[in-house]
């Protein structure tokens, strides 16, 4: 049995190794200048592809200048209310306002219980938005506009919040303040 | 022309520059193209920088830093690239 297996065996690999005949290169044999493939286009499309490519499929993502006379649940889009969130490392204060300018509603993380560090973390952002938001329903406004400003654990958060309380957004603004040529900022921190 | 007569008036035209529109209800995705948009563009970057001042001798190790991984990224970028080719003329060179 074993033997017979064996045979087998010597058979298949010298049938293996009899199909591998090669012949010597041919020296003459001119290089087929086809086989180079043409500079792809697919590999500097493929960097492109990156960001652009989400730019692109979602159109209308970004105001133009017709963008303040859409409608909005029947509000036009520069009059709609504005929630105003000042994020900072230790603290988020949401500021609801009228298209104007003029404060409606003021809360902040301390203002909701937090107190010291608590009060920059992202869930206090969160629950300090839905609290707003269900307060900013309760007089009313329903469809708003969000601008944030700073850097700080609670930007996502504190926008995410806000369509939890039940608002519902319909642009996110960065107004964060930068300058390329500041004044002289305070000394750095020693640690 | 509409747009030069805005920025005459203002400066900083709040709900034209850095803003996204949410679609969908999805708000995520919006402030997470915001973000990346900002941290492309570098405005995140001058924004944490410019929080405290920076010493001179402290820039100037930061620039001489980013000149040593630019050099470096460069480098490994090409070596990678090199690796992974596939459009060689003889697909195994040396080996005939």
């Amino acid at each position: 049995m074993l033997s017979a297996l064996r045979n087998k065996f010597r058979v298949s690999v010298n049938t293996f190794v009899r199909s591998f005949q090669t012949t010597a290169p041919v020296a003459t044999e001119r290089f087929d200048l086809k086989r180079i493939p043409a500079d792809d286009e697919g590999v500097q499309g493929e960097k492109i592809i990156d960001l652009d490519s989400v730019l692109k499929q979602k159109r209308n993502i970004f105001p133009t200048l017709e963008s303040d006379k859409e409608l909005h649940d029947g509000i036009l889009y520069k009059d709609l209310p504005i929630c105003n969130i000042r994020v900072t490392h230790n603290n988020t204060i949401f500021t609801l306002t009228s298209a104007e300018g003029a404060v409606k509603i003021i809360r902040s993380c301390g203002m909701e219980g937090f107190k010291n560090t608590k009060k920059g973390t992202n869930i206090a952002a969160q629950t300090t938005a839905i609290s707003i938001a269900s307060k900013a329903i309760d007089k009313g406004y329903k469809t708003i506009k969000v601008r944030v400003r700073g850097l700080g654990p609670g930007r996502l958060s504190a926008v995410k919040g806000l369509t939890m309380g039940g608002l519902q957004v319909v642009s996110v603004t960065d107004a964060t303040h930068v300058s390329w040529n500041p004044p002289r900022p305070r000394k750095a921190r020693r640690l | 022309m509409f747009l030069t007569l805005r920025l005459l008036g203002n400066r900083h035209p709040s709900f034209i520059a850095r803003t996204v529109f949410v679609k969908n209800n999805n708000v995520d995705d919006a402030c997470r193209l915001l973000n990346r948009i900002l941290g492309k563009e570098g405005i995140l970057e001058q924004f944490r920088l410019t929080r405290h001042y920076e010493k001179p001798f402290q820039t100037r190790r930061r620039v001489n830093h980013e000149k040593c991984k630019a050099i470096y990224n460069e480098d490994m970028e090409r070596k990678i690239q090199f690796v992974l080719r596939k459009n060689r003329h003889e697909p195994f060179p040396g080996c005939q």
